[in-house]
């Protein structure tokens, strides 16, 4: 592999890693609060418990993602310096606007983690709000200017030369609204089904099962909602990519062939020398709709593209159908929560907790697998028909090294992490026996 | 606008170097202490430092975004030559971002404690030494632009700029300058025999500080670093410099009777004067290379985009300042407004 190859996986896996951490530190205040609040109210210790337990959980994940983004910051630089040095004037804005909200995020943190007992409690407990509105804030700041490297906008490209440059043009540029909605929606869904699915292996465990059913149920709650909501959204996001990068939509869809009625493929095994998909599920007409809103239009293929303006195929494909299929199935377990919230009977069965136990992962799968088709699909350009990846690259050798060593120090501090979750949750059960 | 941007990247280093510098010497100086203070040290710095500790960093971030954003060129220039440098204080940041937290928020107390504790002192010694030789780089005359890389040795592009006397010089410099800060901050936040051991550990700082400077020029002056020698040629210079000399006598006597705040004034505005001596002899030509110097202003972002920038840094900063003030003052982080009786107890 080349110094490019490496530069492009160590930023897919930096970015991989910081966007756990930054998910669980946007979306972990809201069920925060929510426990908080019902403390106030109930003045049941439980609530007070769970608050506290999910703070400590905050403050390691928020560090985590500091930490991780800071890196970022500068391996943006690092290791696209060519880009940075033309697109970072005109994208400058959703960061600099982003740094102010890490900002207020990192003040709100510090009353909310230092202010127990000092600060009035609606005070205190409003600083915790902040922590959850700036956090999204910021996620959704730093997704337009990833919608802007996928719709560049505002500014003139004219020899070479960007000219003409409007930052608010580029801040809201045509991607960022569907993009942000998805990935805000991503975040919700990610994390709350992983937390609710830790609460549901400590019931089954038997661990105090009424913190832990409670804990479970403001999780999911937020869960659930976001999760019938995310399809929905994901269709607006396909729609925008259907116009806007048919290279992209093709390669997720691995049509090779341009087509009026397209059909939809689900599964199938992508033959990149032969052009070709075997073993497919064919629903007919169902691409046009899905991308167009019209059974009869026509769905440009592969082929219709440049050789060297065609993005890996089978990746983006089957990143696109994890993602697919695991929204499909979670949106059917949310709809199938707010019905057991119902039917009581349902949390007594230990199956019901299995269920929710198996699903902790698959939303922080997905929200991967979404990356992938979006930033791979994007390939071979790193701004959209202006610049390509293989332009920006550092030029320093050795990439190899530095990609490890991210891998190596990640990986430790990953494990790390999940180690200290493992003794905060033993330690509240301890706490509540 | 061009002059407010510029104001807010010189505030954000200069509160990067004084409110981070302080932050990391906080563990340089718990490296350096005897086992009994190295605990009463741990258990300070998480009451005065834990609710600023966060936001002391973003100082970085900021400036980091704010150079991107306005000097694209010269922001192209520290960012591709710097590489290696700025790659290990990012290690040396994550290290101990995680180390502080999880040594005061792991749930079981036990023996992973040590190994937190090493993992923060030894990071925080290392972070700014590693901050330090980057800078230095900038400022050495020693990095050679090219666009053609296979003319050159990885080692001559890569590596030399920042791996040599000078620049340890300078790293260690700016360690030294932090672990002041930091000992000089904490006589404020402390009582009776542990103020008195900051009081002393402040004095032992100011005078490694005093002696690597002396080192730093003399070592420069000798080899011919150009930063040094138009350093020492500029009249403004050496008067901010001759000026700060002078205020390490009521420096030093204020430190000596533990002054909570004067010390802390007098520490603030050490830095403020060395600073600004570096950067005024110099200014705008702040990148010295082997072939030419590279002027801050030369490759300027368009007017718009400067114009919008401002526009974000304002409402930003308005946003932020009066928070940030709260919290600090909130936690009782600024001393300013009381004149407690302690304090005339004192004397
Ligand atoms: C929990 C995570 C999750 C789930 C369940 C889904 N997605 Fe998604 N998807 C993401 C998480 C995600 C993401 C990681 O957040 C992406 C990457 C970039 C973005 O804006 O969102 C994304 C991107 C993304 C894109 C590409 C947008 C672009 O390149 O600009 C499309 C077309 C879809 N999604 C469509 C869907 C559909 C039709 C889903 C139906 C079930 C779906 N997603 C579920
Ligand atoms: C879609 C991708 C991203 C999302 C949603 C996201 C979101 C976040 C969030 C919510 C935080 C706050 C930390 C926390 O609460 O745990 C954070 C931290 C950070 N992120 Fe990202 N981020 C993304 C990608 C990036 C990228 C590409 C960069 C770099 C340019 C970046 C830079 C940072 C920085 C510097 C911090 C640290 C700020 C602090 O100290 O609080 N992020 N990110
Ligand atoms: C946090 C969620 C994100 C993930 C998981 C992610 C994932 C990836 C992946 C897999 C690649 C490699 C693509 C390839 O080379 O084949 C990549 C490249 C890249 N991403 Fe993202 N991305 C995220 C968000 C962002 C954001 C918010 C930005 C910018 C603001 C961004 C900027 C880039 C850049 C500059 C590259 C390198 C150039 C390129 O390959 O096109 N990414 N990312």
């Amino acid at each position: 592999m080349e110094n490019l190859d490496y530069a492009r996986l160590q930023m897919a896996f930096t970015l991989g890693f910081h966007i756990i951490f930054a998910c669980i530190g946007m979306v972990m205040p809201f069920f925060m609060i929510v426990a908080h609040r019902r403390w106030l109210k109930t003045k049941n210790p439980l609530y007070l418990k769970l608050t506290k337990a999910w703070l400590k959980g905050v403050a390691i994940f928020f560090v985590t993602g500091a930490v991780s983004g800071t890196a970022l910051s500068f391996e943006l630089g690092m290791l696209w310096p060519e880009f940075m040095k033309h697109a970072g004037p005109i994208i400058g804005m959703p960061f600099s606007l982003e740094g102010a909200a890490f900002f207020v995020e990192a003040i709100a943190l510090g009353f909310y983690l230092y202010g127990w007992n000092r600060l009035p409690e609606k005070f205190h407990w409003f600083t915790g709000v902040i922590i959850g509105i700036s956090g999204v804030a910021s996620g959704i700041l730093v997704v337009s200017a990833n919608g802007w490297m996928n719709a560049p906008s505002g500014f003139d490209y004219v020899d070479g030369d960007f000219i003409n440059i409007d930052p608010v043009k580029a801040l809201l540029n045509p991607a960022w609204f569907t993009q942000a909605l998805h990935m805000t929606l991503a975040a919700f869904v990610a994390t709350s089904f992983a937390v609710a699915g830790i609460h549901a292996y400590q019931v089954l465990r038997g661990n105090h099962p009424q913190l832990h059913k409670e804990a479970f149920k403001i999780a999911a709650f937020f869960g659930g909602i976001a999760a019938i909501l995310q399809p929905l959204s994901g269709d607006l996001s396909a729609k925008d990519v259907a116009e806007r990068q048919p290279a992209k939509l093709a390669a997720m869809e691995a049509h090779y062939e341009t087509e009026i009625g397209a059909p939809l493929f689900i599964g199938g095994v992508v033959d990149e020398e032969n052009k070709e998909v075997n073993h497919k599920i064919e629903i007919p007409n169902a691409l046009s709709f899905l991308a167009f809103g019209d059974f009869d239009a026509e769905v440009k293929g592969l082929n219709e593209f440049p050789e060297d303006e065609i993005p890996p195929v089978s990746i983006v494909h089957y990143a696109f159908q994890v993602m697919v299929g695991i929204g499909t199935l979670l949106m059917l377990s949310g709809l199938l929560f707010f019905i057991s919230l119902k039917k009581k009977s349902w949390s007594n069965n230990r199956k019901y907790w299995w269920f929710f136990m198996l699903l902790a992962p698959l939303g922080f799968v997905a929200l991967e697998a979404g990356w992938v088709v979006t930033e791979v699909g994007r390939q071979p350009w790193i701004i959209y028909q202006v610049m390509r990846t293989s332009e920006a690259v550092t030029p320093m050798p050795g990439m190899k090294f530095s990609f490890y060593m991210y891998v190596v120090v990640y990986i430790t501090l990953a494990f790390t992490v999940t180690w200290l979750m493992k003794r905060q949750i033993k330690a509240l059960n301890a706490d509540t026996k | 606008m061009l002059y407010l941007v510029l104001f807010f990247t010189l505030f954000s280093f200069l509160l990067y170097v004084l409110l981070g510098g302080a932050d990391f010497g906080a563990g340089i100086v718990e490296l350096f202490s005897s086992r009994e203070n190295k605990k009463i040290n741990r258990d300070t710095i998480y009451k005065v430092m834990g609710p600023v500790w966060e936001a002391n960093h973003i100082w970085l971030i900021i400036l980091i975004v704010i150079l991107w954003i306005a000097f694209p060129v010269y922001f192209n220039i520290i960012i591709i030559y710097l590489h290696i440098p700025l790659t290990l204080v990012l290690m040396g940041i994550t290290m101990r971002g995680v180390a502080f937290i999880f040594r005061h928020y792991d749930a079981v107390k036990d023996k992973s404690q040590y190994l937190y504790n090493a993992m923060f002192r030894i990071s925080s010694l290392i972070t700014p030494i590693f901050l330090g030789m980057s800078f230095s780089a900038l400022i050495g005359g020693k990095i050679t632009l090219t666009s053609d890389y296979s003319q050159h040795s990885f080692q001559e592009i890569f590596m030399f700029p920042w791996t040599n006397i000078f620049s340890l010089l300078v790293g260690l410099f700016y360690a030294a300058l932090c672990a002041f800060l930091a000992s000089t901050l904490l006589i404020g936040e402390s009582k009776g025999e542990i103020r008195q051991m900051y009081s002393r550990k402040s004095r032992i700082f100011t005078s490694v500080l005093v002696i690597l400077g002396f080192l730093l020029i003399a070592y420069g002056y000798i080899t011919e670093v150009a930063f040094i020698e138009d350093f020492i040629t500029n009249p403004v210079s050496i008067g901010a410099v001759l000026l700060s000399g002078v205020l390490l006598i009521p420096l030093w006597r204020s430190i000596k009777k533990q002054n909570r705040i004067g010390s802390r004034y007098l520490a603030g505005l050490q830095v403020i004067l060395i600073l600004f001596a570096a950067l005024y002899a110099h200014y705008p030509y702040i990148i010295i290379t082997a072939q030419k110097e590279v002027n801050l202003l030369e490759g300027v972002a368009p007017e718009s985009v400067i114009t919008t920038l401002g526009i974000s840094l304002i409402i930003g900063g308005l946003i932020i300042l009066p928070g940030l003030f709260h919290l600090m003052k909130s936690f009782k982080m600024i001393k300013v407004f009381e004149k407690d009786a302690e304090e005339a107890g004192d004397h």
